[in-house]
């Protein structure tokens, strides 16, 4: 013969049979009354406060606004010293460089997917496309003709010449120095960009359609005015970005959280080359122990503790205690 | 123009935005009044009490 173990009667977990009353309710009025409660709301907050609409920047305006720092970018695509050149997985073979926990680096486990050569990507390719002008095809030819060290001694110049570079009648004038054929190729591809040639050569033509901003998005990102802008509009990581919109608009403030390790330590200091994984792994745990906070003894006695379902049912609780 | 006077917002919240400095933390004016909504709501569902139609059963 067997013995049932009684279990011990537990707050959290157990609940007495309802003896009282019951009334019937009706969930489907209360979803379509939600409904339109929150269609008017939407509507009514978008006539009176309308939404951002900020233009997006594009290499064409990049360019216009601030041809030095374009072609202060441009040359570190040429000699391969730009953020994107020196990215790593996903986009080039740069070793060690990737975010990692200790070993494991999920950039660098599926590896380079979406190659991107910043030399001929952003500079060489795209100059290539221009036919009507000889002195580009001609600097080209020479520059492709030279060994590598030629072409980084050419490089080299124009990237030091280029940093007391001005806008003088809306032309970019970079000092003269042995630079060779890159002057030429820099200033001809400025004045693509500033065209919107540039734009167009960047966009993927894998498809009739091309959506594929990739190489034009890691282009502007990776001179300085696209990070200036974002941060005078509040966007930047240090700025609790993540959580912002432009202008007087509110944000995505349920994102504090996520960009809150973003603002100590030591996400800002020791940790902060690999912070992005580590934040996304914080938060990953963080959010499974919220899923599983019905499982966690202590954590999930705080709602009968707090007794907040007292004063919303206080007209059932009213007399019996 | 008129078009575009029709189609507007009646407020324009397209100017250089308003931010809540205090140490590390610094968050936007127009979150903080979305913040205090929603706690303002938390305590409105809370306090008002509920329609009752016909009393209790």
């Amino acid at each position: 013969m067997t013995k049932t173990k009684e279990r011990r009667f537990n707050p959290d977990r157990d609940v007495n049979p309802w003896k009282g009353g019951y009334r019937p309710y009706d969930i489907a009025k209360e979803i379509v009354i939600c409904f339109v409660v929150m269609l008017v709301l939407v509507v009514g907050l978008a006539i009176v406060f309308g939404s951002p609409d900020d233009k997006a920047v594009t290499i064409q305006t990049w360019s216009n606004a601030n041809q030095v720092d374009f072609a202060q970018t441009a040359i570190t695509e040429l000699d391969g010293t730009s953020a994107t050149a020196q990215y790593g997985p996903p986009y080039n073979n740069v070793a060690d460089v990737s975010q990692k926990i200790g070993p494991f680096s999920p950039e660098a486990l599926v590896g380079v997917h979406i190659p991107v050569n910043t030399a001929q990507d952003f500079v060489i390719g795209p100059l290539e496309t221009v036919t009507n002008s000889p002195v580009l095809t001609m600097a080209l030819n020479q520059f492709n003709a030279a060994s590598p060290s030629q072409q980084a001694n050419w490089e080299s110049a124009y990237a030091t010449a280029v940093q007391k570079a001005k806008v003088f009648h809306n032309v970019l004038v970079v000092p003269l120095a042995r630079y060779g054929p890159v002057g030429i190729m820099i200033r001809q591809l400025t004045d693509m960009a500033r065209s919107g040639a540039l734009d167009t050569s960047m966009i993927n033509q894998d498809h009739f359609y091309g959506t594929d901003y990739t190489k034009s998005l890691l282009y502007v990102a990776d001179g300085t005015y696209f990070s200036d802008q974002g941060t005078a509009l509040h966007l930047s990581g240090g700025q609790w970005g993540m959580m912002n919109e432009t202008g007087n608009f509110p944000g995505q403030a349920w994102l504090w959280l996520y960009s809150f390790w973003y603002q100590i330590p030591p996400f800002t200091t020791a940790w902060e080359p690999n912070a992005d994984i580590l934040v996304s792994v914080l938060m990953m745990i963080l959010s499974v122990l919220l899923i599983l906070v019905p499982f966690v003894p202590g954590v999930r006695s705080i709602p009968r503790w707090s007794r907040v379902y007292r004063l919303i049912w206080r007209d059932h609780y009213k007399g019996r205690e | 123009m008129i078009g575009r006077s029709i189609l507007g917002a009646l407020v324009n919240l397209t100017k250089p935005g308003m931010y809540v400095h205090w140490g590390f933390i610094q968050i936007s004016v127009a979150n903080l009044i979305v913040i205090g909504l929603m706690a303002l709501t938390f305590i409105l569902a809370i306090a008002i009490p509920f329609h009752r139609k016909g009393g209790r059963s």
